[in-house]
């Protein structure tokens, strides 16, 4: 909350205000429009500007640069193609990729694109080291024009997924400044920024794919209820919104829902309650692997995304549902009796008050959500009443970020993952070397992390997908609900937009966790009727 | 009727009022805290007078206890903030003229801030939560009823009676307690009640901004801070009755407070 409520309010009124006021200057919606007002939280619009260096396209939230090309790219179903690069390929110790890429491309400055540019980029984005992960990249070379060699320091199967959101920067016009007046190759070129309020980009003409069909884009930061007052008002295109404003209709307006891998879940500490630097790690409770499993049988997604998302949503079994490297073997169906045995199993037993026991000790949890964030809110509170039903008492609390980890490390979290890339896995169930256990919530598998390493030492992309399906499930022992179910996973939240009639949004590909930039994504190949 | 007994009846009437809605509310907090979805987003009924909101929690319970929250923490505060205000009033006036000028100081620089950034920042270094509100209203809250006290007790050290007491051989403590604070009491009675809806609505003011309790609380000022997102869509019930009742609580603490004043004033006896 914060600040935001004093933001939103006076945001609300000046953006209804100046929109009902601007309104004449607006171009409405005909058949010769070729621009689109999207509007976008404000917590979208990059803090450093639109530099690849300092998170731009990268990330948690991952979207194409557009302002900037990458060597390949995501497809609809996240397998990787070509985009400035014709051909990649790895070693077989799989510490060398050298990628041939196309000599026909230009900044919009007019200097061509080459493979030093693509090295200057790597570099660069390895030193600055902001958001992304680079220790895995050693040095990137330029052989000649066309061609890069990347010299890994250990390997990285996933490498093309790093490809993907790697906007590449002219190495002569590349200052501290980039951020702020970016040069790219890429499909729109940024025309203003006013900090704070908008963003407008207009089709880059010399672009060496298919000419972008949207001639201007003009991306607008507010807050969702801004976003709603300002569709209703008639001044955007696409709204950017959430589950509780679905039911609202807005004429001249339908409601596009895109289905997403932004997943909700909470962590489940896996070992004994033990206190190391004042922090307490682990959990008494879902320390049994039994109850765990029980956790996980008794919630009943659906009835949560009925409820809490009015029905937007998909339910979740794995941080990366429906991507290549999911499992299927996660899916879990809701069953409360099997929940309640495996309880009993544990020994715990229902107390007087429906609360189950053990040696005297009640089965209660704490289970957190960030502070002002109403869908986790909601969530948390649902869970608490089903976990009721089991014979648990969950007690919802919200918390700020800045103790929220700390915190994890033995009470429950909402947390909200999902990116287009197998390296979340790593993050979440891979231990790390100081602690030997995982860094979100007290974890630790030597199988699982073994299945992960190699997964990263694979030189083919395909394999290692099989390899990662195993590190989640490989028929004797895992992540899933057979396994030690560290976590329980939800549901993915569809991203709900107002969009006016007439506008064709092309097909999104699933998009991850952060409602922002995903949507604009393939802008270029939306249409006006 | 006279006006004093007018003002008996309408001090009787608030005392009442406020305490029920306390004691409510303390006895709602657990039905305030339950969501069940089957019953989300419902508009006032009969069931249900207050509606329910996107969790479908019951509005009523929740501004019951919400209200009952506020006039607790703000009695709370307001009682810590007064007897803060009796000792440097009474101390800037007693303890000679280095003491009185350190006092007044303290109080021009407090009052020279506005209550609410004063509020905001205390609230926040102290980690937020209950704590952070009641120390925060407490710190803010003293300085005018002190300047009070200060002022009232100066002018008692003038007088013939304490004069008198003070020839006589009585200790200056015998004198302070014995002579001057049953003349300082009603003062301090008024000063007190007053004081109460002013930390109420700081404290729901800084909730609503983020800077008080927690958002799971049924606080007021989270309610109100809640509402705003959903008032767009039409859901007025959620914004209105726990406003007008939080308007209701304030207002009934001042009719209370000013009805109390004209009841201990002995110059309105005879009115």
């Amino acid at each position: 909350m914060k600040k935001k409520n004093i933001i939103r309010f006076f945001s609300t009124l000046a953006i209804t205000a100046s929109l009902l006021a601007a309104s004449a200057l607006f171009v409405s919606a005909d058949a010769e429009n070729q621009d689109v007002v999207v509007t976008m939280p404000l917590t979208s619009e990059p803090t450093s500007g639109f530099d690849p260096a300092y998170g731009w396209g990268a990330g948690e939230h991952v979207h194409e640069p557009l302002i900037q090309s990458t060597l390949v790219r995501t497809t609809k179903d996240l397998e990787i193609e070509n985009d400035l690069a014709t051909e990649y390929s790895c070693s077989d110790d799989g510490l060398t990729w050298t990628v041939t890429i196309r000599d026909d491309v230009k900044f919009t400055d007019g200097e061509p694109l080459t493979a030093s540019d693509v090295a200057f980029t790597y570099n660069t984005c390895r030193d600055a080291s902001s958001v992304n992960d680079f220790t895995m990249l050693k040095e990137a070379v330029a052989i000649d024009d066309t061609t890069v060699e990347f010299h890994m320091n250990e390997p990285y199967s996933i490498w093309p997924y790093t490809m993907a959101i790697v906007g590449i920067v002219p190495e002569h016009a590349y200052d501290e400044n980039y951020g702020q007046n970016p040069i790219g190759s890429g499909r729109y070129i940024l025309k203003q920024w006013d900090r704070g309020q908008q963003v407008i980009f207009e089709a880059n003409s010399d672009y060496y794919g298919e000419t972008p069909k949207i001639q201007k884009l003009t991306v607008l930061f507010m807050e969702e209820d801004a976003a709603l007052a300002a569709a209703m008002a008639g001044q955007v295109d696409v709204a950017h919104t959430a589950a509780m404003y679905s039911e609202q209709t807005i004429d001249g307006y339908s409601l596009l829902a895109v289905e997403t891998v932004d997943n909700r879940g909470f962590n489940l500490p896996t070992t004994e309650p033990e206190e190391i630097d004042g922090i307490t790690y682990g959990n008494a409770l879902t320390s049994d692997v039994n109850v765990r499993r029980a956790i996980n049988l008794a919630i009943d997604r659906e009835e949560m995304i009925e409820n809490v998302l009015n029905g937007y949503g998909t339910a979740a079994y794995s941080v990366c549902d429906k991507m290549p490297w999911y499992n299927e073997e996660a899916v879990t169906e809701y069953d409360l009796d099997a929940a309640k045995a495996l309880m009993d199993e544990a020994g715990w037993v229902e107390g007087s008050d429906g609360i189950r026991e053990k040696d005297g000790e009640k089965a209660e949890l704490t289970l957190m959500f960030a502070n002002g964030d109403s869908v986790r809110q909601a969530l948390a509170e649902d869970t608490a009443n089903q976990l009721r039903e089991l014979g648990i008492s969950v007690k919802t609390e919200s918390v700020g970020w800045d103790t929220a980890y700390d915190r994890a490390q033995s009470d429950l979290l909402v947390w909200g993952w999902g990116a287009h890339t197998p390296m979340e896995l790593y993050n979440l169930y891979h231990t790390n070397g100081d602690t030997g256990l995982a860094e979100y919530s007290p974890y630790a598998n030597e199988t699982v992390d073994q299945y992960m390493d190699v997964a990263l030492q694979c030189s083919d992309l395909e394999e290692s997908y099989e390899l990662w399906k195993k590190a989640q499930w490989d028929g004797t022992t895992g992540i899933t609900q057979e396994g030690d179910i560290p976590w329980i996973w939800l549901c993915n939240i569809d991203h709900l937009y107002f969009v006016r009639d007439g506008l064709q949004v092309a097909d999104q590909k699933l998009h991850p966790h952060g409602h922002g930039w995903s949507i604009v994504n393939n802008i270029d190949e939306w249409e006006w009727e | 009727m006279n006006q004093r007994q007018k003002a008996k009846i309408l001090f009787a009437f608030s005392a009442a009022f406020l305490i029920a809605v306390a004691v409510a509310g303390v006895f709602c907090h657990d039905a305030a805290m339950v969501t069940d979805f089957s019953r989300k987003n419902l508009a006032p009924c009969l069931k249900y007078p207050f509606g329910t909101d996107w969790l479908g929690r019951n509005m009523f319970y929740r501004t019951l206890t919400g209200l009952s929250m506020s006039i607790l923490i703000g009695v709370c505060a307001a009682g810590v903030s007064a007897v803060m205000a009796l000792i440097l009033g009474i101390a800037a006036a007693t303890l000679g003229k280095k003491a009185d000028s350190v006092i007044s100081f303290l109080i021009d620089l407090v009052m020279g801030i506005p209550h609410i950034l004063l509020l905001i920042l205390i609230s926040y270094a102290m980690g937020k939560g209950l704590k952070g509100v009641i120390v925060g209203v407490a710190l803010t809250h003293w300085t005018s009823l002190a300047r009070l006290i200060r002022a009232e007790v100066m002018q008692l050290k003038e007088s013939e009676y304490i004069q008198i007491a003070a020839k006589l051989g009585h200790s200056k403590l015998e004198i302070a307690v014995k002579h001057m604070l049953p003349h300082l009491l009603p003062q301090f009675l008024v000063g007190l009640v007053l004081m109460f809806p002013h930390a109420i609505l700081h404290e729901s003011s800084i909730t609503f901004l983020g800077f008080g309790l927690s958002s799971e609380q049924p606080a007021i000022g989270v309610i109100l801070s809640e509402s705003m997102t959903y008032l767009i869509m039409g859901k007025w019930w959620l914004a209105l009755f726990p406003g007008l009742a939080l308007v209701l609580t304030v207002g009934l603490f001042d009719l209370g407070g000013n009805a109390l004043r004209r009841i201990l004033d002995p110059n309105s006896v005879h009115e």
